[in-house]
């Protein structure tokens, strides 16, 4: 009989703890061990990530400020650093592609690392976590930790390590697998929201292993043809087919390109508005140019306080210039509505991207003109920084600098 | 709180196999020995190439940058305490 030479799979999921806090307490020894709110920037209100310490309190991410200094009265407010946090995160990718070829960089403070191949050199998947750990301290310091998930698939390795302690390393086996399912929420279950929660809650389930006691034709009325098989492999602790898609994401170019910014107050200038979307557009155009990319469906998104608006427009043609972009989005989008609320929050976004080379070239002459200009800012910009040339429109507007997001959207830009 | 100098600083260090630790530095003509450092990064904007080290003396944090491309200091923020 022919022995069975497939190795089983292992798959890890690193989770560093309390990552923006953690960087911040590691650099500074003063903020260890104290409850630490991180805020977007000076002034802003809500807690984009919390210290563990702050967490104890009950402080958690989107909480707002008011709320998190009741329940936490010592709470320390930091700004984010997020220059940081992604060299940091490409030093963890360092870190990781030296133990094993199969890395997953999920965001900017978790990856799946595969040991399937390697475990003639990791027999032990607890060692392996072990020295994750140990590596991860030795390069960005000793009070930066991780917990490490394992099991034998990224669904299970990932809860794995939402549900272990800060600085732990915890397996779910076949043997354990359904009994804890059985006890865990789904907001710990990768890929289920609020909403979903909810929709379940009113049907009495609670827990992801109660799915085995309904059908897919059963939940298809509620959840429709997409979600209701993905929630019976959620429930029989199979891998989602959102997270067996990452490894059809890595050898795909980016898709689509989009940027959205939350202002400090609401908005009913109509020049600021301009502004900002002219900053944001300039923005998605750099990142889209430096990919040597162009898209052809162009969209934007306001929100007030309760209303929000949204165009879009698919062309026959794609784009990848700042002045003809935002032409499309605010001469011919914006301006064909009539704005019936102040804005808070301003999206663009620029999609169905295509490599240039792989495009039709054009022949209008005015095109060609602008693309020189266009070529020649992005020889400032590479030598100077973005925005070092900007439009007189924009003179005087303190401008919006690109920040990386925690979900690393666009992590192929970032090189992750 | 974090407060924002953005000074020009002397630094002194000694490059290693790691690459360039700093060893103390001068600012406002007095001399800061550095204890440790806790955290390196770098980021780029455009062409520039920073690397910013978290530094503490007696007890107190400093954040120092340095441009690579111009070769120069900058102590960029103090932390205060309240």
């Amino acid at each position: 009989m022919k022995a069975n030479l497939t190795p089983p799979t292992r798959i890890t999921h690193v989770d560093i703890n309390s990552y923006f806090a953690t960087l911040l307490q590691q650099e500074n020894p003063a903020l260890r061990g104290k409850p630490i709110g991180v805020l977007k920037s000076a002034g802003r209100t809500c807690i984009i990530a919390a210290s563990k310490e702050a967490k104890t309190f009950g402080v958690k991410t989107g909480s707002y400020l008011k709320e998190a200094l009741q329940l936490a009265p010592h709470l320390i407010t930091v700004p984010a650093e997020f220059d940081r946090y992604l060299d940091c995160t490409r030093r963890l990718k360092q870190i990781f592609v030296e133990l094993s070829p199969d890395v997953h960089i999920f965001s900017l403070d978790e990856a799946f690392i595969d040991i399937t191949h390697c475990q003639h050199i990791y027999p032990d998947a607890q060692a392996f976590g072990r020295l994750v750990q140990e590596r991860i301290k030795q390069e960005l310091g000793e009070w930066v930790t991780c917990s490490v998930g394992i099991s034998h698939n990224r669904l299970l390795a990932k809860l794995a390590s939402e549900i272990t302690r800060p600085d732990s390393i915890f397996e779910i086996t076949e043997q354990n697998k359904d009994a804890i399912l059985a006890k865990v929420g789904f907001k710990d279950m990768c890929g289920v929201g609020r909403r979903l929660e909810e929709k379940l809650k009113l049907l009495g389930i609670t827990h992801p292993y109660e799915l085995n006691f309904w059908t897919e034709a059963e939940l298809r009325p509620t959840f429709g043809p997409f979600w209701a098989p993905e929630l019976k492999r959620i429930g029989a602790g199979e891998n989602s087919h959102l997270l067996s898609l990452l490894d059809k994401q890595e050898s795909q170019p980016m898709k689509s390109v989009g940027r959205t910014i939350t202002g400090y107050q609401l908005c009913d200038s109509e020049l600021h508005i301009r502004q900002t979307l002219y900053n944001l557009t300039e923005e998605l155009i750099y990142k889209v140019r430096k990919m040597k990319m162009a898209g052809r469906h162009v969209g934007i998104s306001l929100w007030g306080e309760e209303q929000s608006w949204y165009a879009h427009r698919t062309l026959q043609y794609h784009v990848r210039q700042t002045r003809e972009l935002f032409k499309l989005l605010y001469n011919d989008l914006y301006q064909s509505w009539h704005r019936t609320f102040k804005v808070i929050k301003f999206g663009v976004f620029l999609s169905d991207l295509e490599f240039v080379d792989d495009l039709t070239p054009t022949l209008i002459p005015e095109w060609h003109r602008q693309e020189r200009v266009s070529q020649a800012i992005d020889a400032v910009t590479a030598k100077y920084g973005l925005f070092s040339i900007k439009p007189a429109s924009l003179i005087g507007f303190k401008m919006i600098r690109p920040e990386v997001t925690g979900f690393l959207g666009d992590k192929k830009y970032y090189g992750l | 709180m974090y407060q924002r100098i953005n000074e020009v600083v002397e630094v002194v260090g000694s490059y290693t196999g790691r690459g360039f630790t700093p060893k103390r530095f001068k600012w406002q003509n007095n001399i800061y020995d550095i204890d440790q450092i806790t955290l390196k990064n770098d980021a780029r904007d455009g062409g520039r190439h920073l690397r910013f080290y978290s530094v503490i003396v007696k007890g107190n944090a400093y954040r120092l940058r340095f441009d690579r491309d111009e070769e120069k200091w900058l102590l960029e923020e103090v932390w205060y305490e309240g």
